[in-house]
């Protein structure tokens, strides 16, 4: 009876806790909307030129960017290239892509690594030039640059099924960001 | 005045194209009249001119050579060749400026060195490109596919061989460490038990696991994973103290090969986690990834009184099954399985020496569906063979099943088996069901946090005498004061069978570093 008596304590304990509204200004609350609003530029993922993959889906590129896959099709292993930091992009990828904040994207590839499942973390690079370096000198890289960024040295990559300059395409750089 | 700029033909097609056809005559009539001396002079002049710029190049090209293997050198060196290259200077001119000014001063510089322009997206080290100057002077430009491709083809080269060369370079290690551990303050009320050496329980400060985690990437196939812990006694297996009190030990708790074909297919060799359930592979040997302050008593470690074959030493094999979006794993494992020789109180996993042919074998499968971010939810089945001494041996189950859902905000972890063990040539079959459901919900940098567990093994079970019922709630919060440490204040209440019922309190920091 005291069993049965602590089940259902705890049963409506959970469902108190799950169900209870996210707070306002929590730190793991995605980025606020108004500045969504502002001018932005599409945000262009890109991979090495010799990488067959054209197109990823939303879910392939979410677990790409998380590191739940680490081979191409061609079994090359993926590697995955980040900015640093508060960098407008990497913020983007975050908040668009991963739908995590900063510290839960740490402790995600922390996590990852610790448990085997993730076999490499990101690197991490200061400047488009150097992102668009990494990933013309690497043939399983994969980075983001803002499309202003983009040249031929590296391939850009359809999200679902869409290119930076179609409409609809999902992720942008908020412009407000870069201090442009 | 420059000669061969009067003479050079677009500067004749202009005095035409301009119309001053009696200027352009004048030209002509002077520089045949005067040409023969200015191009005796010019000879002259190219001759002292040569050998002085030859021994000066010459000099010059020592030390730029000098200069590129000091430079290559350097990025060997450096974290590695992926970062050397991400990481040269936004404008590669000017790093090549900066590295190779000081020895060529540009007044001195032929102009065919001087002015060949290294591409901005050049992915060619900006230092190394005066070493060849033809390339950069005829073509200035790569921008065809063709020359970005032969570039790319000379970048794989290079950087294959930097990335074999820092391999093989014995003067650094290719280890990456992360450390986790924990100090806690423990007291209670449990009392002594003379039945199972249980000693009436004190308040005490407790060190916890000092955790080093390291892997390596050995290859792009073949990576490197270990656990070392040094952790203090007693050790307590199966109810038995076998360690001293308060002395620190060192356990390899992980120690493993990997070798990745694919997402579909990994294969590891060593001693790992073994694949029951969730929680074992999940945590592994740190507290501060752990929400609580430490594991649910099923899954404690084997010489912490843990019911559970911890720790594998064998092959596992990891991958994807084509699902689409159910998102499908698997797990399959071979080992030697637990230490079953009575009594029970060598090591418990088996590292080198299995007391019997047999192996152990588990297989399990686990969900993590698209649709339902932060669900996983699995079974898993191990079987082993016991070999007691002087005693029939004894088979094994476990079945194992849990539903978990981890998102950022909150995590319900639900897992439940069930541990049969049956004598052979014997119609006893003992079970011993287990189960733990934990809750936690985030408020900023708190977490609040409540535990339900449940274990219940009979009084003559064959392997386990000493756990009997343990069942209880525990409630904590976590309090993340920075971004790699936790604070954690956790009470613990536990029933067992013909025991008084006790309390614990536990305060802990846990930390990775």
């Amino acid at each position: 009876m005291g069993r049965l008596a602590s089940l259902l304590i705890f049963v409506g304990l959970a469902a108190l806790l799950l169900g209870a509204p996210p707070r306002e200004g929590s730190p793991f609350t995605p980025c606020p909307g108004p500045e969504q609003t502002l001018p932005s530029q599409p945000l262009a993922i890109v991979v090495n030129r010799t990488n067959s993959v054209d197109d990823l889906s939303m879910s392939e590129l979410r677990k790409v960017f998380l590191g739940e896959r680490s081979h191409w099709p061609n079994g090359r292993r993926i590697t995955l290239v980040m900015r640093e930091p508060g960098e407008p992009e990497r913020t983007t990828i975050l908040r668009d892509v991963c739908q995590m904040n900063e510290n839960e994207f740490k402790n995600h590839f922390l996590h990852g690594l610790f448990t085997g499942e993730i076999l490499v973390s990101p690197k991490i690079l200061a400047t488009p030039i150097g992102v668009r370096k990494f990933v013309f000198n690497v043939p399983g890289a994969i980075g983001y640059l803002r499309l202003s960024d983009v040249d031929n040295t590296v391939k850009i990559v359809r999200v679902d099924e869409l290119l930076p300059e179609d409409k609809g395409y999902k992720l942008h750089v908020e412009a407000a960001r870069t201090g442009n | 005045m420059n000669f061969f700029r009067l003479t050079n033909p677009r500067s004749s097609r202009r005095l035409l194209a301009r119309g001053r056809p009696p200027l352009l005559l004048l030209l002509t009539g002077w520089f045949t009249l005067v040409a023969p001396d200015l191009h005796a002079q010019q000879a002259a002049d190219v001759v002292n001119v040569d050998k002085q710029s030859l021994e000066v190049l010459l000099e010059r090209l020592d030390r730029l050579e000098a200069r590129v293997r000091q430079l290559e050198a350097d990025k060997q060196q450096s974290t590695g060749v992926h970062m050397v290259a991400a990481s040269a200077p936004y404008h590669s001119n000017n790093f090549r400026q900066a590295s190779v000014a000081p020895a060529f001063p540009a007044a001195s510089l032929s102009p065919a060195l001087i002015s060949a322009p290294v591409p901005a997206n050049s992915f060619m080290p900006a230092s190394v490109a005066p070493v060849r100057p033809q390339q950069a002077t005829v073509n200035p430009t790569p921008a065809s596919a063709q020359t970005a491709t032969a570039q790319q083809q000379e970048s794989e080269q290079s950087q294959t061989e930097n990335v074999m060369a820092e391999r093989m370079d014995l003067s650094k290690t290719l280890l990456r460490i992360r450390g986790f551990g924990d100090v806690s303050l423990v007291g209670g009320n449990q009392q002594a038990n003379p039945a199972t050496n249980q000693r009436a329980q004190t308040t005490s400060f407790a060190l916890g696991q000092l955790d080093l985690f390291t892997t390596s990437d050995i290859s792009d196939k073949f990576k490197f994973i270990s656990e070392i812990v040094f952790e203090a006694g007693p050790d307590k297996i199966y109810g038995v103290t076998t360690s001293p009190e308060n002395t620190f030990s060192v356990d390899v708790e992980r120690y493993i090969i990997q070798y990745s074909y694919n997402d579909y297919f990994n294969i590891s060799a060593g001693r790992w986690h073994t694949g029951i359930g969730f929680y074992n592979t999940a945590y592994h040997h740190s507290t501060w990834l752990q929400t609580t302050t430490g594991r649910p008593l099923l899954f404690q470690f084997e010489d912490r009184g843990g019911p559970l074959p911890i720790h594998t030493v064998g092959v596992t094999a990891t991958g994807l099954i084509p699902s689409g979006p159910l998102g499908l794993h698997y797990v399959a494992e071979a080992g030697n399985g637990r230490e079953s020789r009575t009594p029970l109180i060598s090591e418990p996993v088996q590292n080198v020496i299995d007391d019997s042919n047999h192996k152990a074998f588990n297989f399990g499968v686990f969900a993590r569906p698209e649709k339902l971010r932060g669900l996983q939810t699995g079974f898993s089945v191990y079987h082993d063979v016991l070999s007691p001494l002087n005693s029939n041996r004894i088979s094994e189950t476990i079945m194992a099943m849990h539903a978990v859902v981890i998102r950022s905000r909150y995590e319900w972890l639900n897992e439940a088996m069930v541990i049969r063990h049956s004598i052979i040539g014997e119609p006893k079959v003992y079970n011993t069901p287990g189960f733990y459901s934990q809750v936690s919900r985030q408020f900023g940098s708190f977490r609040p946090y409540f535990r339900y567990q449940y274990i219940n093994a009979a009084r003559t079970e064959p392997i386990f005498p000493d756990i009997g019922l343990n069942e209880g709630p525990s409630a904590g919060i976590r309090f993340d004061a920075s971004e790699f440490v936790a604070l954690k204040f956790q009470y613990d209440y536990t029933v067992q069978r013909n025991q008084p019922n006790y309390s614990t309190l536990t305060l802990q920091i846990g930390f990775t570093f």
